[in-house]
């Protein structure tokens, strides 16, 4: 016991502030470290293993994930790349499609543009011939209608009594003479 | 009005014109009315208009043939006025004209002239139509304005043009 006291008056004394001075706290924090820990070893050391071993499956399953991916993804821009590759060549086929249709179009527009060229000039040639003729016909008729309605009045003006009688008896005249 | 209905007018008219002894006068008087409400298109209306009394039809036709017509045609025409038929009296007077011919054996020449033609000349183209159609005909002359000057004969389906108008639209249409 007195040693025990010297101890721990030796301990109080050269322990400083990090430590506390009473060793008999610090037995008892000990010894309820030790039953913590072999409970801990006794309960929580199974779930502590099952929680490791899943979360160690979880990343494998992840990594395994990740490495399909990456095959995904390599597979698809070696995809993309023979696409490009095929889409490049397309679009000189394309293009030399169209530079040649531009060619055969040119050749076309030029020919039809002539032959439309002769067309319309035709078409031109006709519709004048038409329209002089029409403008002469329109011309002719106006001036038979003036013409006769001149005539008309004439004839009306000169229709005297001795006029008609002269019509009536010359008509007369030609129903006999025709018999 | 129907054929029948004409017909029948015209029947009666005949019947009555001949027991009153005047068929010629009536036919011919008649036909002159017949063709003046065919060409007056007031007089026409007026004879028809359902919306005046008969009676005041009736009027306006003693007035219109007073001392111009025999009294057995101003008593046809009232009672046709007053039956409402008066635009069929064009139609029943020339269906009478052509009863009358058939029961003589005479045909009938519509004479259309500018000016009316003197009795004589009517005499002359009564004989030149008849040396022409081998038949005895009848001349019944229409004063037509649009003839302008010459003579228009029809005498059933033929037509003899010898007017001043068709000369002067031939002239037309050979221009």
């Amino acid at each position: 016991m007195h040693h025990y006291h010297l101890f721990a008056n030796l301990l109080g004394k050269a322990n400083g502030p990090w430590l506390s001075g009473d060793l008999q706290k610090v037995a008892w924090m000990a010894a309820a470290f030790v039953v913590m820990a072999i409970i801990l070893l006794k309960f929580g050391k199974q779930p502590f293993m099952d929680m490791l071993a899943n979360r160690q499956e979880r990343i494998r399953t992840e990594l395994d994930t990740v490495a399909q991916q990456r095959l995904s993804a390599e597979a698809e821009r070696d995809r993309i790349k023979a696409a490009l590759a095929d889409s490049d060549a397309e679009a000189a086929r394309i293009l030399s499609e169209a530079r040649a249709a531009a060619e055969r179009l040119d050749v076309d527009t030029a020919a039809r543009t002539e032959h439309e060229l002769v067309q319309l000039r035709e078409r031109a040639t006709a519709d004048l011939a038409s329209t002089r003729r029409q403008a002469e016909a329109d011309l002719s008729a106006e001036l038979s209608r003036l013409s006769l309605g001149a005539a008309e009045r004439v004839v009306r003006n000169s229709l005297d009594d001795a006029t008609q009688q002269r019509l009536i008896d010359d008509y007369i005249s030609q129903v006999g003479a025709q018999n | 009005m129907s054929d029948n209905r004409i017909n029948a007018y015209a029947d009666a008219a005949h019947r009555i014109a001949r027991a009153e002894d005047n068929l010629s006068e009536v036919e011919d008087e008649l036909f002159r009315l017949g063709r003046l409400i065919e060409s007056n298109d007031e007089l026409r209306s007026t004879l028809s208009d359902a919306r005046l009394p008969a009676a005041r039809r009736q009027q306006i036709v003693e007035d219109l043939l007073e001392g111009k017509a025999t009294g057995t045609t101003t008593a046809l025409v009232s009672m046709i006025v007053a039956a409402g038929r008066a635009n069929d009296l064009p139609k029943i007077a020339d269906e009478l004209v052509q009863r009358s011919a058939a029961d003589s054996g005479v045909a009938v020449a519509e004479v259309r002239s500018a000016v009316p033609l003197t009795d004589e000349q009517i005499a002359r183209l009564a004989e030149a139509l008849s040396a022409r159609t081998n038949r005895r005909v009848t001349v019944k002359n229409v004063v037509d304005p649009t003839v302008m000057g010459g003579v228009v004969t029809q005498i059933g389906d033929s037509v003899l043009d010898g007017s001043v108008r068709t000369r002067l639209n031939q002239l037309r249409e050979a221009f």
